[in-house]
């Protein structure tokens, strides 16, 4: 204690050996230090008769809390941290927001593309050689011969207008289509499985 | 009195955000801001305001200084500054007071500073002075020269030592020893 108050005392005459730097610090971290301080000061005003009339001890606090009062707002932002010294979890807040938007919509363009490319190109075919292939699929069933009991729609080809007939119109595939309508309606809860045939067949037998 | 490296060092710090380092500025001249602007302002309560408003504007601007000069220098112009900034200022609310900015520099303030000052306050200045003076007298006769060639005739380490025909560090020693056994007795009068 006593190494500290010499160099106090050193520290108050300017000397070279008062080691100011390191003195300083452990003045400001010791406050019993700074009241010895002060009253070395005071002891030197006294003999050199400065001291004024009335002493007021607390001066200083005054001061100091007026100055933390009127410019505390101006030291917090002159005293603000550049971003390079703040925490890593506050640069990593301040861009996440941005980077997880960024991230998102790269998410959702890489989801749409991928979904795209299978409607674009179905084993390895193109749009056009999609067409084109459903072209000869039905070419190919249109060449096919009718065999067997199976009755295809490619059965009925239109005559004339809205005028369709059945190339086949035996009386069993007439009972099995009235069969199939009426088992239709039945099952049905509204006309409208119906109506169509109806309207064609309405039509057709007004002409 | 040189205090160029103790000051220089407080000033970068309280540049560099310690305001730490500023309330050491503050208690160190605190009483020869006061002083100076006593000669400006009789009233006690007024010169208190006035000093305070000196020091806050001298940390505020504390930045603008560059060292060209020594520390207090600065400080006075600031604090003379604002003490004929207020009669300036009060000049013009009372047009009955009137008084010369240039005039006031040259007042003998102590006087007016006597009239307003507590009792208790103008108290303990004198028991004070009457217990530095008191211990100095009772020192021993080495301890009182070191201390007030150093103190009184603001000497340098160096000088005293050639003055008392000692080495530098007899005269460290010396003054500390002063410091202390003054403190001593000075320290129950302002705890």
């Amino acid at each position: 204690m006593k190494q500290k108050d010499e160099k106090l005392s050193l520290l108050l005459d300017d000397d070279h050996e008062a080691e100011v730097g390191a003195v300083l610090d452990e003045v400001i971290a010791d406050v019993n230090l700074q009241y010895r301080m002060r009253r070395y000061q005071m002891i030197g005003e006294a003999m050199r008769n400065e001291l004024p009339h009335a002493i007021d001890i607390a001066f200083h606090d005054e001061v100091m809390a007026r100055i933390r009062a009127e410019t505390g707002a101006s030291t917090q932002q002159a005293s603000r941290e550049p971003d390079s010294v703040r925490p890593p979890s506050l640069i990593a807040r301040s861009w996440f927001r941005p980077l997880a938007g960024l991230a998102v919509a790269a998410s959702v363009a890489v989801v749409t593309v991928a979904l795209w490319q299978p409607l674009q190109i179905r084993d390895g075919l193109s749009n056009d050689a999609l067409v084109s292939a459903d072209e000869q699929k039905i070419q190919q069933l249109a060449g096919q011969q009718i065999t067997g009991g199976a009755v295809p729609v490619s059965t009925r080809v239109r005559d004339s207008g809205t005028h369709w007939k059945m190339e086949n119109g035996s009386p069993v595939l007439q009972q099995k289509l009235n069969a199939y309508l009426v088992n239709h309606t039945e099952y049905s809860n509204s006309m409208q499985g119906l109506i169509p045939q109806a309207r064609v067949a309405g039509f057709d037998a007004q002409q | 009195m040189g205090t160029n490296l103790l000051d220089a060092e407080l000033v970068k710090r309280v540049q560099s955000g310690d305001t730490a380092a500023f309330d050491i500025l503050v208690q160190k001249y605190q009483h020869k801001v006061i002083n100076l602007v006593g000669r400006f302002v009789s009233d006690q309560s007024e010169c208190q305001d006035i000093a305070q408003d000196a020091f806050i504007k001298s940390f505020k601007a504390i930045n603008s200084f560059r060292g060209d000069s020594q520390f207090y220098t600065w400080l006075y112009r600031i604090a003379a500054n604002t003490a004929k900034n207020y009669l300036a200022s009060r000049a013009r609310k009372s047009p009955g007071y009137t008084v010369d900015v240039e005039d006031a520099e040259h007042f003998e303030g102590e006087s007016g500073l006597k009239e307003y000052a507590t009792p208790e306050n103008q108290l303990l200045t004198e028991e004070i002075k009457r217990t530095v003076f008191g211990a100095i007298e009772r020192l021993p006769e080495d301890l009182k020269s070191a201390i007030t060639l150093r103190e009184l005739d603001g000497l340098s380490y160096e000088e005293i030592a050639q003055v008392m025909d000692c080495p530098i560090g007899t005269v460290r020693s010396r003054i500390f020893r002063a410091r202390d056994v003054i403190d001593k007795e000075l320290r129950p009068l302002l705890e």
